[in-house]
């Protein structure tokens, strides 16, 4: 299935999980979301766990913490 | 104890249903609803395994039932798997049915991995489960004679809260995401298709819920196209929605995933119809009152006894990467089938097997909880898997089964050729496919090509091993085994 990762297409097996994804994205990106200095979020905004089961044509985005914060 | 006189009806059979509902639309109008109720309803998804905030769940929903409001609690589903303390329990789960029975769970929509287990054993957990079952879109007819497609459930107060739910199929085979095997016999349809056959729901209820495992995207989707509900609970795509998202009308919530969270919507009904609603998640992860008594449950639990169970005593102690990826890669090659199977290095977190295996044993050597995924390849792909995993250290990092490859390489290490022999000593047939077993880690973090994108199969590859091992093996195979080799070739200077 395809899944979209900061706007890249990656193909990954059926049956997989956003770590699975974000592994094959980038392996500097997987470190810094696994250290919680980084997460990731759905078209919609929201945070999703690494274990989030996927359906193909998903879409996600990697953003620093700090960023993800509603504005005050 | 549930502090509401709360009755349910279930609704196995559609037909008579769809008839009640009509004769009710048609000739009868609601029950009238008192001026003003206030129902607060919890809940959780994708707990896979993880209780222990169990105790502060039980604490936070006994407060909100003190509060005189109408409380309730569901699940959308996947209580098991991800948790091998829980997941390794006898009978396996056990703790989850124990500890939702306690909580006064009000609803579960099983997700796939409920299935996990097999069938029998999701009908044991049923039948002494002490909430129903609700997933509109299986057709299980003996095989899970508790599960229904929706419930009615009432408030002390009269309220009537109609409830559906919905479990998630793959595209590919229309079942949901566990081992085929282990729904055998059950027979799904497409979850929103099924999801209009229940806009009926509305005209005889006050409230109209869809109890979801589909993921966040399919329940936006049944949001536009139903906006006859009030609320959908979601899960599958561990999905922190906070606060719960109004779309086309309905509340759309879904609590993360972990028991990390716990979800509370509130609604308020009045003259009949919902007129407020709003969702939010409660952060479990911090110190907050616990029931004593969950706590206590929780750390029985933890205390598994089955984890110190012993699986089998070896002839020896298996010790050493080669040996111990060997065992590893023949076990997923024997319990998947597969004529192939790869373990890297770094998967291999023991150096030692003790002659005396435990569950405990097998999850301390492959703690990653890596699934295993199947891929057809070729041996060209199969040189570019062996290739980028030697490039990444300079040496032998992945084990194998079904084969055995000697990686060829100058003084500097660089690859000059990979040799794949069958496991009788053969050259590999460079025409055909394999079936090839590797973990979901190195599948996504290896880079190399392979046609076939591959899929999981819904199974561990710690599991396999336990399986592997409970099957009787002659481990003395394992005493002095080595199946990958790297030599270096100098140029010979010519004569």
């Amino acid at each position: 299935m395809q899944i979209k990762m900061n706007d890249q297409t990656i193909e990954i097996f059926s049956g997989a999980c956003v770590k699975d994804v974000l592994r094959k994205y980038s392996r500097a990106e997987w470190r810094l979301v696994k250290n919680d200095r980084k997460a990731v979020f759905d078209r919609h905004g929201h945070q999703v766990a690494l274990d989030g089961e996927l359906s193909g044509g998903e879409e996600f985005f990697i953003k620093s913490i700090e960023l993800a914060k509603p504005q005050p | 104890m549930k502090n509401t006189m709360r009755t349910m009806i279930g609704t196995r059979l559609l037909p008579l249903l769809l008839l009640a509902v009509f004769g009710l639309s048609s000739c009868a109008s609601l029950p009238p609803a008192p001026a003003d109720t206030r129902i607060v309803i919890f809940h959780s998804n994708d707990v896979h395994g993880k209780i222990d905030n169990y105790a502060k769940v039980a604490a936070i929903i006994a407060a909100e039932r003190k509060s005189g409001v109408e409380v309730f609690y569901f699940c959308a589903g996947d209580n098991f798997t991800g948790n091998p303390v829980i997941d390794q329990y006898v009978p396996p789960g056990e703790p989850m049915l124990e500890l939702l029975n306690r909580l006064g769970l009000d609803l579960l929509c099983p997700g796939n991995h409920e299935f996990d287990f097999g069938l029998e054993n999701l009908k044991k957990f049923a039948a002494r489960a002490r909430f129903p079952f609700v997933c509109a879109n299986i057709q299980a007819g003996d095989l899970l004679p508790l599960l229904r497609p929706s419930v009615v459930l009432k408030t002390g107060s009269g309220i009537r809260i109609a409830v559906f739910g919905l479990i998630q199929i793959e595209a590919g085979n229309g079942l949901p995401s566990t081992h085929p095997d282990k729904v055998k016999g059950l027979v799904f349809s497409e979850p929103l298709a099924k999801a209009r056959e229940y806009k009926m729901l509305r005209a005889g209820n006050h409230v109209l819920i869809g109890l979801t495992h589909l993921g966040y995207e399919d329940d936006l989707r049944l949001a536009r196209q139903m906006p006859e509900l009030d609320l959908i609970i979601g899960a599958h795509s561990h999905t922190r929605v906070d606060p719960a998202e109004t779309v086309n009308g309905v509340l759309v919530a879904q609590a993360g995933s972990d028991n990390k969270f716990l979800g509370r919507v509130e609604l308020l009904v009045r003259g009949g119809r919902v007129v407020e609603k709003k969702g939010g998640l409660i952060e479990l992860n911090g110190p907050m009152a616990e029931d004593a008594e969950v706590k206590d449950m929780i750390a029985r639990f933890n205390r598994n006894p089955a984890f110190a169970k012993i699986i089998v005593t070896a002839p020896l102690a298996i010790a050493g990467k080669e040996a111990l990826g060997s065992l590893m890669t023949d076990a997923m090659c024997h319990v998947h089938g597969l004529d192939i199977a790869f373990q890297n290095g770094g998967g291999i977190r023991l150096n030692r097997l003790p002659q005396q295996i435990t569950i405990k044993d097998i999850y301390t050597l492959d703690p990653f909880g890596n699934q295993v995924v199947e891929i057809a390849m070729t041996p060209a792909e199969i040189r570019g898997l062996i290739k980028n995993s030697f490039e990444k250290g300079g040496n032998i990092d992945l084990q194998v089964s079904g084969i055995s490859y000697v990686v060829r390489t100058d003084a500097a290490r660089q690859i000059k050729e990979i040799s794949l022999s069958a496991a009788d000593g053969a050259p590999l047939d460079e025409n055909r496919q394999f079936k090839v077993g590797i973990s979901s880690y190195v599948t996504s973090a290896y880079d190399f090509a392979h046609h076939d994108p591959g899929r999981s199969l819904q199974s561990t590859t710690a599991e396999a091993l336990i399986r592997y091992l409970q099957s009787g093996v002659d481990l003395n195979v394992y005493r002095d085994v080595r199946r990958a080799f790297w030599e270096k070739i100098t140029d010979q200077p010519r004569p």
